[in-house]
């Protein structure tokens, strides 16, 4: 199945890029997302929301995906492959989830087992739905 | 007795989904939950990927696919032509860290996706030249969301 992505912008306190997933993230697509997210960092959005709602799957090439937004929204470089998984957690530890400008929204349940089984749900906020994360990030 | 299906696609990301939908079709036609299912689909994509990427490196090739079920159990086998790698024994990552996402569904959060997803992951040389790797999993029913 291929997947749609489709970007939305939104202004206001700070500008948002709405970013939803529709189909299945895996390896032949994953690098698409990315562009999506560099494109609206360079485009002005500071938070973005991953909204995840229509995604039936994500392969590890998809955590790599949110992995990456999460440092292009940070204003860093795009993670190295072999940058190494010790940097990852750094950035966890060192980075409440909460205070995150990148939340996840209304993830289906085997997207949000994918998430805790491998830590990296630790780095998002969570949101059920896109309207409650675009409110967590533009404090509304 | 039991039942068994086969697919056979080239080595390519772009058949990935075909490979998704070939095992959750199964799972669910022998009676396995949708959680199974889901594990399953999730264990095989991290291998077949694994095979793609890093193991036919672009080169034309083919991924086989089996399903099967005997006794209450799912049995997925994944060949390919490609040297010889076992995620069973491939570098266990320190329990202390999680592994790394790599690019393409590498071998950090993939393999840990492939064991932690399937009941039982055994690997073999295959015959002629490649990997035969085996996912076995009990059945449980539609009805069991316990995984």
């Amino acid at each position: 199945m291929a997947m749609t992505i489709d970007v939305e912008r939104l202004e206001g306190n700070p500008p948002l890029a709405v970013v939803s997933l529709d189909g299945e993230l895996d390896a032949s697509n994953y690098e698409r997302v990315i562009e999506a997210v560099r494109a609206a960092y360079q485009d002005g959005a500071r938070g973005l929301v991953l909204d995840l709602a229509n995604l039936t799957f994500m392969a590890s090439s998809g955590l790599f995906a949110l992995h990456s937004a999460v440092r292009i929204m940070r204003g860093d470089t795009p993670p190295d492959p072999d940058a190494g998984w010790g940097a990852l957690h750094e950035m966890a530890a060192d980075h409440d989830s909460t205070a995150s400008n990148v939340r996840l929204a209304g993830s289906q349940e085997a997207i949000a087992r994918v998430l805790e089984r491998t830590g990296m749900s630790r780095l998002f906020g969570l949101d059920a739905t896109r309207d409650d994360a675009i409110a967590a990030l533009q404090g509304a | 007795m039991g039942e068994s299906r086969r697919l056979a696609v080239a080595a390519d990301v772009d058949r990935l989904a075909e490979i998704r939908s070939f095992v959750r079709d199964a799972v669910a036609d022998f009676g396995g939950s949708k959680r199974l299912a889901a594990d399953l689909v999730q264990a095989v994509d991290e291998a077949a990927c694994n095979a793609i990427v890093h193991g036919y490196r672009g080169r034309p090739g083919e991924i086989e696919v089996e399903a099967a079920v005997r006794d209450r159990r799912v049995e997925i086998r994944i060949l390919d032509r490609c040297p010889v790698f076992d995620p069973t024994t491939a570098a266990n990552p320190d329990p202390r860290r999680a592994p790394r996402p790599t690019r393409s569904g590498g071998m950090g959060v993939g393999i840990q996706l492939l064991r932690s997803m399937a009941g039982e992951v055994r690997h073999h040389v295959r015959p002629g030249g490649g990997n035969v790797l085996t996912l076995v999993h009990a059945i449980d029913g539609p009805g069991d969301e316990e995984g």
